[in-house]
């Protein structure tokens, strides 16, 4: 069984890389067995096709916009998934909707997916992320391990 | 009164690009203005960064062009320290940059071009068996081509378009008259189009081998992090090795027999379709450096810049003339010190943005007598220019560069059209798959050439010589050029202790979809819309015909509006 972490998200405009400093802050303070890939998808869009369909499970990473916005880690799970994936991931305009649709038409989606999202802050030109979203990112990942475990005990 | 027409966004493209055009009473394009209406300011945010780590940063400009952007920014910080790099490093590079390219071309043909010339929901009718003969003609080599085959893929793609979840393929115009292939050709084109989709995740796999990991390949100022030992499990060895001859076998089969059949055999339905030529002004900085990056001689892509389609004189380009390439911001939302008409080479570029100009949202026109755009204007020599594949492709055919003049001269015999196709929306397609082609065969050049090294013994990739600020000018100035896929990519950094003193980038984008500039003069997609004809101004997939044919980075709507200037339709392309 094969577990895809992908932060998704671009580091140069704030919070808007939220994704990506978590899977990095994943991989700097916790280790995983082989099965387990990291991944900094940063904003690659169809180029992130493979780690889609190359897997069973998929963990996402991302700053997002729910429609309620309230500030806090959100965590939405296969089939909550597809009302808060409209934001496109910027290349080529393709977003992880889009992604999951080529996956669907391959036949290659994943079995089990959880989308771990926090509200930006700020999304400026800048490097790094605000002091409120950076105080999300240990609680966001420790959701995320929470499920990986969860996985990798029932599959 | 003319319409005007405003395309924004434009669907499947990067970024935030608006168009907005003028039609005459005949619903043909007279006058169109580009404008991209995201700011980005990247030079601002890396004043004063460690230049060693610059490339980390200019890769995340773009989610399509990072590395590119990782290695036009380690030229530059090289030429600015006077850093060299050994062989192999330069080998690697050029093999990194030649898989980018390869596999960027392929996913732009296929899944961001096609569909303005293959419809999707027409392929919904097409005979399987009447498919595949012609998948056989068009391809007698490849093996996927059995009525079975087609069968199956009809059958998929009807029920994924009758679930109403067209995902990849919405936002298109299906059914429009200007789609002109038959159900089996466009069911053929469905099936290349799933393939490549597949095949391009294998291309990009040399990535992670030769950069550590992907996306987001490892870069080193003074040559590559990867470690080469043919023994090793640490290092790159000969079973990876293996898998990267394996890839660029694959990948050249591909472009071979599916990527060139398939233009040539879409082009052939397209004939007639030639406008959006344009400027007529090309630019090339030239890549693929056989020797030191500054030694131009020794480029497979050649530099140079080419005039009013005149291909009998190639100029020489050198971006570090002060003189050659300036940038301009009369009709962009900045200014400059020293007055906005002014033109300045990156060296001594401003970066002020002026966001009081920026009209207020919901606007209905920009102001395109005053300013109207994001990006600057770059000229060449105070000529606006053309960059992109199809740039390459004239130089090096000016130049007469074997290969290219083979390739260029059997698209053309083959679809039966003279040279001045090339000027074209088509040619700049057809350029582009032809570079594809040489690209792919420079991936099994760079790879021999790499082997051939390790296997003498030479396994250097590293030169630390300059790796210490400590041995840096304390003042200087660096110049590092790419040919992206989109086209000259350059960038201009000035080092001050150590530190980025500032930092400029002159994208492919930016020259192809620049604002006019002071004299008046349009930019690249301004002038290649210039005189088409639209079937339907309410469906304006003539428009992204062409501006797709550019690759664009940036994204854009679509405002309809009547003939006094009122908008009668928004096509909202979301």
């Amino acid at each position: 069984m094969k577990i895809n972490v992908l932060g998704l998200g671009n580091i140069i405009l704030g919070d808007e890389g939220f994704g990506v400093e978590a899977v990095k802050y994943l991989e700097s303070n916790f280790s995983f067995s082989p099965q387990v890939n990291i991944i900094d998808g940063g904003t690659q869009g169809i180029y992130l096709l493979d780690y889609i369909e190359s897997t069973d499970c998929l963990m996402i990473f991302d700053a997002i916009i729910p429609t309620d916005y309230e500030f806090k880690v959100y965590v939405y799970r296969n089939e909550e998934l597809p009302a808060f994936i409209h934001r496109k991931l910027s290349s080529h305009q393709v977003g992880l909707s889009e992604l999951l649709s080529v996956a669907k038409l391959h036949g290659k989606v994943p079995t089990e997916i959880a989308l771990i999202g926090v509200p930006p802050k700020s999304m400026k030109m800048n490097i790094g992320l605000s002091d409120e979203v950076k105080k999300l990112v240990p609680e966001a990942v420790e959701l995320g391990i929470n499920i990986i475990n969860e996985w990798m005990q029932e599959l | 009164m003319a319409k005007r027409i405003v395309v924004d966004p434009i669907p499947r493209i990067e970024g935030h690009l608006r168009i907005e055009a003028v039609l005459d009473g005949n619903n043909t394009i007279k006058d169109a203005y580009s404008s991209g209406t995201m700011w980005r300011g990247l030079e601002l945010i890396l004043k004063g960064r460690d230049p060693r780590d610059a490339w980390a940063f200019t890769q995340r400009i773009c989610g399509v062009c990072t590395t590119v952007h990782a290695l036009a920014s380690i030229r530059c910080v090289e030429d600015a320290i006077g850093a060299e790099i050994p062989p192999n490093a330069r080998i690697i590079r050029n093999l990194m940059n030649a898989t980018q390219q390869t596999q960027d071309h392929l996913i732009h043909f296929y899944h961001l071009h096609a569909l303005d010339w293959v419809d999707v929901v027409s392929a919904l009718s097409a005979d399987p068996k009447a498919t595949s003969e012609l998948a056989q003609a068009v391809s007698p080599s490849w093996p996927k081509s059995s009525v079975g085959y087609f069968k199956d893929l009809k059958t998929r793609l009807t029920t994924f378009v009758e679930s109403g979840q067209l995902g990849i393929f919405s936002n298109a115009y299906w059914g429009h008259k200007g789609y002109l292939l038959p159900p089996e050709a466009n069911l053929m084109a469905v099936a290349h189009y799933l393939e490549a989709l597949d095949f391009q995740k294998e291309i990009v796999k040399i990535h992670a081998i030769f950069g550590g990991k992907n996306p987001h390949p490892n870069y080193l100022v003074g040559g590559m992090a990867c470690s080469i030992d043919p023994n090793s499990d640490m290092a790159i060895n000969i079973e990876q090795l293996n898998k990267v001859k394996q890839i660029i076998d694959d990948t050249n089969r591909f472009i071979d027999q599916v990527y060139i059949p398939d233009l040539i055999a879409i082009a052939g339905f397209y004939k007639g379709w030639l406008q959006g030529g344009g400027l007529g002004n090309y630019l090339a900085y030239g890549d693929f450096p056989e020797s030191d990056v500054d030694d131009f001689s020794s480029l497979l892509w050649p530099r140079g810049a080419i005039l009013n389609k005149d291909l009998s004189t190639i100029h020489d380009v050198d971006p570090r003339d002060m003189n050659q390439v300036k940038e301009e911001v009369t009709h962009s939302w900045y200014s400059y010190a020293g007055g906005d008409d002014s033109g300045l080479h990156p060296w001594e570029g401003e970066t002020t943005p002026k966001p009081d100009a920026v009209p207020k949202m919901p606007y209905k026109h920009l102001d395109t007598d005053g300013k109207y755009s994001w990006l600057k204007t770059p000229r060449w020599n105070n000529h606006p220019m053309e960059v992109g594949p199809l740039a390459r492709v004239l130089v090096a055919y000016a130049k007469k560069v074997p290969m290219i003049v083979d390739t260029v001269n059997y698209v053309l015999k083959t679809l039966d059209v003279g040279p001045e196709a090339l000027f074209s929306t088509l040619g700049r397609t057809a350029a582009r798959g032809i570079e594809c082609k040489q690209t792919a065969g420079f991936m099994t050049h760079y790879y021999d050439k790499l082997v051939a090294n390790i296997k003498a013994g030479d396994t250097k990739v590293f030169n630390d010589e300059k790796w210490n600020p400590d041995r840096w000018p304390s003042d200087c100035k660096g110049f590092g050029y790419t040919e992206a896929p989109r086209g000259a990519l350059g960038h201009w950094i000035h080092i001050k202790d150590g530190k980025i003193e500032d930092y400029q980038i002159v994208v492919p984008s930016t020259w192809n979809a620049s604002p006019r500039d002071s004299n008046g003069k349009s930019g690249a997609y301004e002038a290649a819309l210039k005189g088409t004809p639209m079937a339907d101004p309410e469906q304006p997939l003539e428009v992204l015909r062409t501006i797709h044919s550019f690759d664009p980075c940036l994204a854009c709507a679509s405002h309809i509006l009547d003939m006094n200037g009122n908008e009668i339709t928004t096509v909202k392309i979301s």
